[in-house]
């Protein structure tokens, strides 16, 4: 896959044109041009209505045209920061170590077992890497409930480390190190390293994972994903709303009981708001963005 | 490469030491002993009624010694489940929980609460009302929790549109027919209201109020008494205003509803006294056109109604310090200045009956052009019903659900009386498959 | 070999492996293992023990005594194959099983076609607003389920969609898509938006690492620009194509959070509706994790026999030639 990528690279702009030459059969076609921004349209759409839906007042959200946008945008922020003293920028706090730094610990893990996975020959191998594979088939609903009722026995139930460590290990994230390690690592480096009396640890982490990189920013914003969007698991494990990450937090602001109106506009506002750092991430991170599922079966 | 991995299981080690020690739950198990009065008590408090936690904190300044710290949970439902789940843990339960009326039971089965008898809590009796006393102690010598409010049974109806449509607000459940007609004949889209599938509580209020009592103790059996006469009765009358669609047959608490209760499509509400709160949240704008009357009835000359919602404060079984938190229980519920900051905060109709009367003079602010607002809501508080939950009544909501859904989609009478069927057979068959003696 | 998850060990890997030179017990065994270890430990913990735990749970069940209400009055007892049973006899797991299976095959279709069809037009030079239209497909992977389902609820209920509002401008009466008959359609909605854009990503990734080489051969032989697609790109990604399958399948079946956030809003979705959310029902509603425990096994069960059976079939078809 490395060897491949500098012909055709990430760049749209330049894999459009490898080199530089741009025949008759370039020119833009308007169908594909069109029916691809249809796609981009319909993937925008409930986004550009929750922009208007984030600008409304209690009252106008049900009582003016859904897709006209107010003048409210900033009190609903207002509102929603000073609702129970901020405690909506602390969820966002919380999300992002939930996310940020369950990925970072998450996609070391991954790399190192998907490194040794894939450039170590030792008995037992290829048991582990089928036993942990099948991990991915195992719904995460299913794991929430003895997962509470055995971290309860350490006492960790209601605590950051309920949320943050059960979600470390990922089948999915090492099934992909693996393919990245044995794509993008040379075994002659991992010789050569050796002979030179490098540790194995030094070899992972100086020479083995920079190689891995492309693929290890895929496995983070995997894995960053993955936990801010596991509602289960938050949801049993904690009691105390200061420990909410932003899904679990919202949506109790929509669920408060019968006996209490469900604060819709602090939700639009915050689910806007809470979308943004994602997009900025993905933004930023995007052209290294790369899920080769089958790398590894391509060259084979 | 031996030693940098003996290295990494000994930090490993270290941090799972670490994790333990520094943050295992904040369930206040650590206070040492109750039996002395100045040694500082931490209690933590699973509630979701909005701003709770601001009553909670004229507890605290006043008695630096108990201090409570309130966790805000979602609702009745998933607070209730955490419980369970802690329980069957071993760990992790507050010292305190907020627990509606018809969940005691089941808490009370799973072993989940602490009896108070021995405590202050238990000279409160004489501040309730028999009925709510008894879904406290479950008719015997135990109690299980304080009351805090309750949820007698009203009629919010649109008087702007009734004046309009030049209709007299409905007493019995005939005249309410007879108005759900009116309504929908001069406007196809507008409803008196509408008959949710979701909320099994406001269905057993009104099946309350026609004289069921779902569940029953008979020596050391229990009876269930879902598909009898009442609840019959009520099924069918809402059946068959569903398939005349004279009525709406939406869920309530949904964007569309708000829309709905905003724009004067949906003219009336068969609510609870916690009903103007709801009401402004998703509606202020028609501040000043809803009026509260009693329930129709089924028969004018015995005055009755249901209760939708109410709950109770518990002491669980996993406190260290139960007789601290019963004295805090205690408070929160007849304490004068803290019933009146209950009213004041959260909005509720305390159970308290002194503290009632004394806190609810006013009427509250969405209802501000009705002063007899809480005269109107007194005195259905005098008419509620007794009613006994069993101790699956999530089993049988649930059904409620499940099975009601698809009689409002069917829009047919008969659907209503079969989905009252399921509902019994549902909850007998639970209880019988958990080893229950059903009657 | 798209099949390491059948058939490990390609060639790449062992070609680099330390067997050649290594031959002491340290490196061969030892270091391997201990470098392992962070991943294995937490995979024991965190996901082998709860499997063993949810086993053992499926075995038990509730026994109550009297009323149930004293303290001690319920314990656990020994239940055989008795939740089993029961989970495979109850209509409403079988329902709610032919509901999914019905909702898997409206969905993967549509999703992985949509997603085939945009890395496509993405991979082509001709089309143009590549970078926007890429950015703007992906971004709903974003969003979390509980939220799109909510965002899209809103688009759907017919007193405040402005779908409905603009058909009632030009007095069309539009179906809502919460009515039983149409409910499914809107699940799988939510679903393909959140996830077309990131099946596009793995497809586009993989079209992106064909050398260029090929299609300028290619169209030296005169194939037009959708030849070229049919003909050599859709076979090479070929196995990218069995991995997104694959993948959305497993998904598939595990459907939960969009239909649990859709339920409250129509009277169309019971709580059984998906497998898993009756596993939620049994385990937090009606408080029997005994029940709820022996329905996940059988689920995780299907769900492997499903995967085992399905990458057998299309590596045959497939991938027969190069094995």
């Amino acid at each position: 896959m490395t060897t491949l990528a500098p012909s055709r690279t990430s760049n749209t702009k330049s894999a459009r044109t490898p080199k530089g030459a741009v025949s008759a059969h370039d020119k833009p076609s308007y169908l594909s041009t069109g029916i691809l921004i249809l796609g981009a349209l319909y993937c925008l759409f409930p986004v550009i209505w929750v922009v208007a839906a984030a600008s409304k007042d209690g009252n106008e959200l049900f009582s003016t045209f859904t897709l006209a946008p107010s003048t409210h945008l900033w009190d609903n922020i207002v509102a929603l920061t000073e609702y129970r003293d901020g405690l909506f920028w602390r969820w966002m706090a919380n999300t992002a170590l939930y996310a940020g730094v369950g990925a970072i610990v998450s996609t070391w893990v991954s790399a190192l077992s998907g490194y040794v996975l894939a450039k170590f020959d030792f008995p037992g191998k290829s048991g582990i890497f089928k036993v942990l594979l099948m991990g991915v088939l195992v719904p995460g609903v299913i794991l929430a409930i003895p997962q509470y009722l055995m971290l309860a026995q350490a006492g960790l139930t209601n605590t950051y480390w309920s949320v943050l460590l059960p979600q470390i290990i990922s089948p999915y994230g090492i099934y992909l190190a693996r393919i990245y390690a044995a794509a993008s690592v040379p075994g002659d480096v991992i010789e050569a390293a050796r002979t030179e009396g490098a540790k194995e640890m030094y070899i992972f982490n100086r020479i083995a994972a920079p190689m891995m990189l492309p693929g290890l920013v895929t496995i983070f914003l995997f894995q960053f994903v993955a936990i801010w969007n596991n509602f289960m698991l938050p949801y049993i494990m904690l009691g105390d709303d200061h420990l909410f990450p932003i899904t679990v937090g919202l949506n109790g602001l929509l669920n408060q009981g019968a006996s209490a109106p469900a604060l819709y506009t602090l939700v639009l506002a915050g689910a806007l708001l809470s979308i943004i750092p994602l997009v900025i991430m993905f933004l930023l991170l995007q052209r290294y963005w790369r899920v080769d599922l089958a790398a590894g079966a391509v060259k084979a | 490469m031996r030693k940098s991995f003996r290295a990494g299981a000994v930090a490993m080690l270290a941090a799972a030491a670490m994790l333990t020690a520094g943050c295992s739950g904040t369930s206040g198990t650590d206070a040492g002993s109750a039996n002395d009065p100045n040694q500082k008590v931490e209690l933590t408090y699973w509630a979701w009624a909005p701003n709770l936690d601001k009553v909670v904190e004229v507890w605290n300044e006043k008695n630096p010694n108990i201090h409570v710290t309130v966790n805000k949970q979602d609702g009745g439902d998933p607070a209730v489940t955490k419980l369970l789940t802690a329980v069957k843990a071993g760990s992790g339960a507050p010292d305190l929980i907020q627990a509606e009326y018809q969940k005691i039971p089941t808490l009370v089965a799973a072993d989940a609460l602490a009896d108070l008898s021995g405590t202050e809590a238990n000279e409160t009796k004489s501040h309730f009302p028999e009925g709510v006393w008894d879904s406290v102690t479950l008719g015997g010598d135990a109690l299980y929790a304080v009351p805090q409010d309750t949820g007698p049974m009203v009629f919010y109806y649109r008087a702007d549109i009734f004046e309009k449509l030049g209709l007299s607000v409905p007493t019995t459940w005939d005249e309410y027919a007879q108005a759900a007609k009116a309504v929908h004949a001069a406007d196809p889209e507008a409803y008196l209201g509408t008959f949710s599938s979701n909320d099994a509580g406001w269905f057993t209020g009104m099946a309350q109020q026609a004289g069921a009592s779902w569940w029953g103790v008979d020596g050391d059996a229990w009876s269930v008494n879902i598909d009898e006469d009442p609840t019959n009765k009520v099924a069918e009358y809402w059946g068959g205003l569903v398939e005349e669609g004279t009525i709406d047959n939406k869920p309530m608490y949904t964007p569309e509803w708000n829309t709905a209760l905003n724009t004067g499509k949906q003219v009336g509400w068969l609510s609870a006294a916690w009903g103007p709160g709801v009401l402004s949240g998703n509606a202020g704008a028609t501040a000043g056109l809803w009026k509260v009357a009693p329930m129709p009835q089924w028969d004018a000359s015995k005055p009755s109604t249901g209760n939708w919602g109410g709950s109770s404060t518990a002491v669980t079984t996993q406190s260290k310090n139960a007789e601290a938190a019963a004295k805090f229980a205690t408070w929160l519920n007849t304490d004068p200045e803290a019933v009146q900051a209950l009213v004041k905060e959260t909005g509720v109709y305390p159970a308290d009956n002194a503290g009632a009367k004394s806190a609810l003079t006013a009427a509250p602010e969405f209802f501000s052009h009705q002063p007899d607002f809480y005269e109107v809501v007194a005195d259905a508080a005098q008419n509620v019903g007794s009613f006994t939950y069993g101790p699956n009544v999530n089993v049988a909501f649930n059904a409620y659900n499940d099975q009601f859904a698809k009689a409002a989609q069917a829009k047919q009478k008969s659907a209503f009386s079969d989905a009252v069927k399921s509902m019994q057979q549902v909850t007998v068959e639970d209880l019988k498959q958990t080893g229950f003696t059903v009657k | 070999m798209a099949m390491t998850v059948t058939k490990p060990g390609p060639a790449a890997d062992t070609a680099a492996g330390p067997s050649r030179r290594a031959k002491n017990f340290k490196s061969r065994v030892l270091i391997p293992y201990a470098m392992l270890a962070p991943g294995i430990i937490l995979f024991l913990v965190f996901m082998a023990a709860p499997i063993v735990y949810t086993l053992v749970l499926s075995f038990q069940k509730k026994k109550v005594s009297g009323l149930g209400l004293g303290k001690g009055s319920q314990s656990q007892v020994f239940a055989g194959f008795e939740n089993y049973v029961s989970a495979l006899t109850d209509p409403e797991f079988l329902g709610s099983v032919l509901r999914v299976l019905l909702y898997g095959l409206i969905l993967i279709p549509l999703m992985l076609g949509f997603a085939l069809l945009f890395a496509l037009l993405l991979d082509s030079r001709r089309t143009r607003a590549g970078s926007f239209s890429r950015t703007a497909i992906f971004l709903p992977y974003a969003v979390p389920a509980v939220i799109s389902s909510l965002l899209w609820g809103f688009l759907y209920l017919p007193g405040v969609s402005p779908f409905h509002f603009l058909a009632r401008q030009f007095g069309v009466a539009l179906p809502s898509l919460l009515d039983p008959n149409l409910v499914t359609f809107a699940i799988c909605n939510i679903a393909l938006w959140g996830g077309v854009g990131f099946n596009m990503i793995v497809m586009y990734t993989s079209l992106k690492a064909v050398p260029s080489e090929i299609y300028e051969a290619a169209k030296l032989d005169g194939c037009s620009e959708i030849q070229t697609a049919l003909r050599i790109k859709i076979p090479i990604i070929a196995p990218s194509l069995v991995m997104t399958a694959l993948f959305s399948m497993i998904a598939t079946l595990q459907v939960f959070a969009e239909p649990t956030t859709l339920r409250p809003l129509a009277n169309s979705l019971s709580t059984s509706w998906s497998p898993l959310m009756l596993v939620y029902r049994d385990a937090f509603t009606r408080n029997d994790v005994y029940s709820a425990a022996a329905t996940s096994i059988v689920i995780a069960a299907a769900t492997f026999i499903i995967s085992f059976l399905f990458l057998r079939v299309v590596q045959k078809r497939a991938f027969g030639q190069e094995n």
